[in-house]
């Protein structure tokens, strides 16, 4: 198991960092599965998910597959319009923002709902994310939330949903919420085949400035990135050949304006590569 | 148009379960109190193939108005046949009608043309169980999602029937904000080897 010495120096590493890189706060939840090892900083913290939330959705969309409620070779049909939860008035997502542009193109037809998890979190579309949560249902997906046992996380709306948000209805995680959540993924809640598909999905993330920078050439990492005006979030699972997997959420917020947001986050995944690294595994300790 | 694969069906010889989805000819209460009958005579299509083969009008083929997405029931979803209305030909007339009158190709989306009484969006409710309904997304290059373009093909489909509905520009219930909804109304049609006995 680390040492509390270990642990303590990943802690000032990590308060280090975010001073260095002027963050206004840092929260990070870390869960080593070759040791046993967690480790939290600020992890009851709450944050704008951002992104990171479509993977609450990935969670209930894969559940509710299990559930035999749906199919994900199923089709759905493609809008741009959805429902605020502030006041169910209709609302777009801005389709410049997103990374998905073959996705745009199938508006008016439709999409399999596989497709459309996939490009939620490879592509981060805003668009196939709200898409999947208008069809599974917000409270499905709390409700799944709260089945898999996860604390931490508030699935609270769709994403773009700037009128939620001006009256405060944002969708919010802590970091140990997340860690939580991600391995509910891993954990036996869904089947074992949507396991390896949610995690193939994850695989397969197109944004890997955050988590993966900070890491050696060899390490491969399921994840998903989350960022707004403020937050800069990297979640994932991290797996390197000669270990055991090991899962971290690392949270960030700046002042809007700040530079070297994701450098920080790829600095903060390369301190906890580097603590998890230099630590012996947990048999040769007991 | 390949007529032969057309096979008008009355909707009650069907199979139990299939009676269960589509209730043909059973009345259905409307939220303005008004009452009418859900279709009962079916075109029987055979295959997704068969459905892109069949053409109800030049430019438009009988799959177009039937594409649905998982909100359908399932045993209409993922089972051959399907039951169409028959009253999809005269959509399908009005929208050449329409077409040749805007001069560009017209775009149904799905869950735009026929949707059962089963289905989870608007279910019996929505006139689009009688397939008498369109959803225009797009026209030529020019996506119907704001007050102009929906505006102006509105007064293009207004203007070729007194018959058609179309559904004014907003957010608000009754009014569409991404496409342009058509409607014929509650019209029935019986082929002419259907009896309506029985």
């Amino acid at each position: 198991m680390l040492s509390v010495d270990a642990s303590n120096g990943l802690h000032e590493e990590l308060e280090s960092l975010a001073l260095r890189n002027k963050a206004r706060a840092i929260a990070v939840a870390l869960h080593d599965l070759e040791t046993g090892f967690r480790f939290s900083l600020r992890g009851d913290r709450w944050f704008h998910a951002a992104s990171t939330i479509k993977v609450a959705v990935l969670l209930s969309v894969f559940r509710a597959a299990d559930q035999g409620l749906f199919r994900l070779d199923d089709s759905l049909h493609v809008r741009n319009r959805f429902f605020s939860a502030a006041d169910r008035s209709p609302f777009r997502v801005s389709l410049d923002r997103d990374a998905t542009p073959e996705l745009h193109a199938s508006i008016g037809r439709t999409a399999k709902i596989s497709s459309l998890a996939h490009a939620m979190i490879c592509g981060s579309s805003n668009l196939a994310a709200n898409l999947l949560l208008d069809f599974v249902g917000v409270d499905y997906a709390r409700t799944v939330l709260r089945e898999a046992q996860v604390e931490g996380v508030e699935l609270r709306r769709g994403v773009e949903d700037h009128g939620a948000h001006e009256q405060g209805i944002n969708n919010e995680a802590t970091a140990d919420g997340l860690l939580s959540l991600l391995s509910a993924l891993r954990g036996e809640f869904l089947t074992a085949e949507s396991k390896r598909e949610v995690i193939r999905i994850l695989l397969e993330q197109r944004f890997n400035s955050m988590i993966p920078a900070g890491l050696p050439a060899h390490a491969t990492v399921a994840h998903k990135t989350g960022e707004i005006s403020t937050a800069c979030h990297d979640i994932g699972i991290v797996y390197l050949p000669e270990r055991e997997p090991y899962i971290a959420a690392i949270l960030t917020e700046f002042d809007p304006d700040t530079d070297g947001r994701r450098e920080t986050v790829a600095a903060i995944s390369g301190a906890i590569y580097r603590s998890l690294l230099s630590t012996k595994p947990k048999s040769n300790e007991d | 148009m390949r007529t032969e694969l057309l096979r008008p069906i009355d909707g009650l010889r069907l199979a139990e379960e299939c009676r269960a989805l589509l209730r043909p000819g059973e009345s259905e209460a409307g939220a303005d109190g008004t009452h009418h009958h859900l279709p009962r005579f079916f075109y029987e299509i055979g295959s997704w193939e068969e459905a892109h083969e069949i053409r109800l009008a030049p430019h438009f083929t009988l799959a177009e108005l039937m594409l649905v997405d998982c909100r359908e029931a399932r045993l209409l979803l993922s089972q051959f046949p399907h039951y169409v209305p028959c009253t999809v030909l005269l959509l399908a007339r009005f929208l050449e009608d329409f077409r040749r009158e805007v001069g560009a190709p017209v775009f149904i989306s799905a869950n735009g043309g026929y949707r059962s009484p089963a289905h989870q969006i608007g279910g019996a409710k929505s006139i689009h169980a009688w397939g008498t309904a369109a959803n225009i997304y797009r026209v030529g290059d020019t996506f119907l999602s704001d007050a102009k373009s929906i505006g102006r093909y509105r007064a293009v489909a207004a203007s070729l029937s007194p018959a058609v509905f179309v559904r004014p520009f907003g957010r608000e219930e009754g009014q569409t904000s991404d496409h342009l909804h058509i409607d014929l109304g509650y019209a029935s049609l019986t082929p002419r080897e259907c009896s309506e006995a029985g």
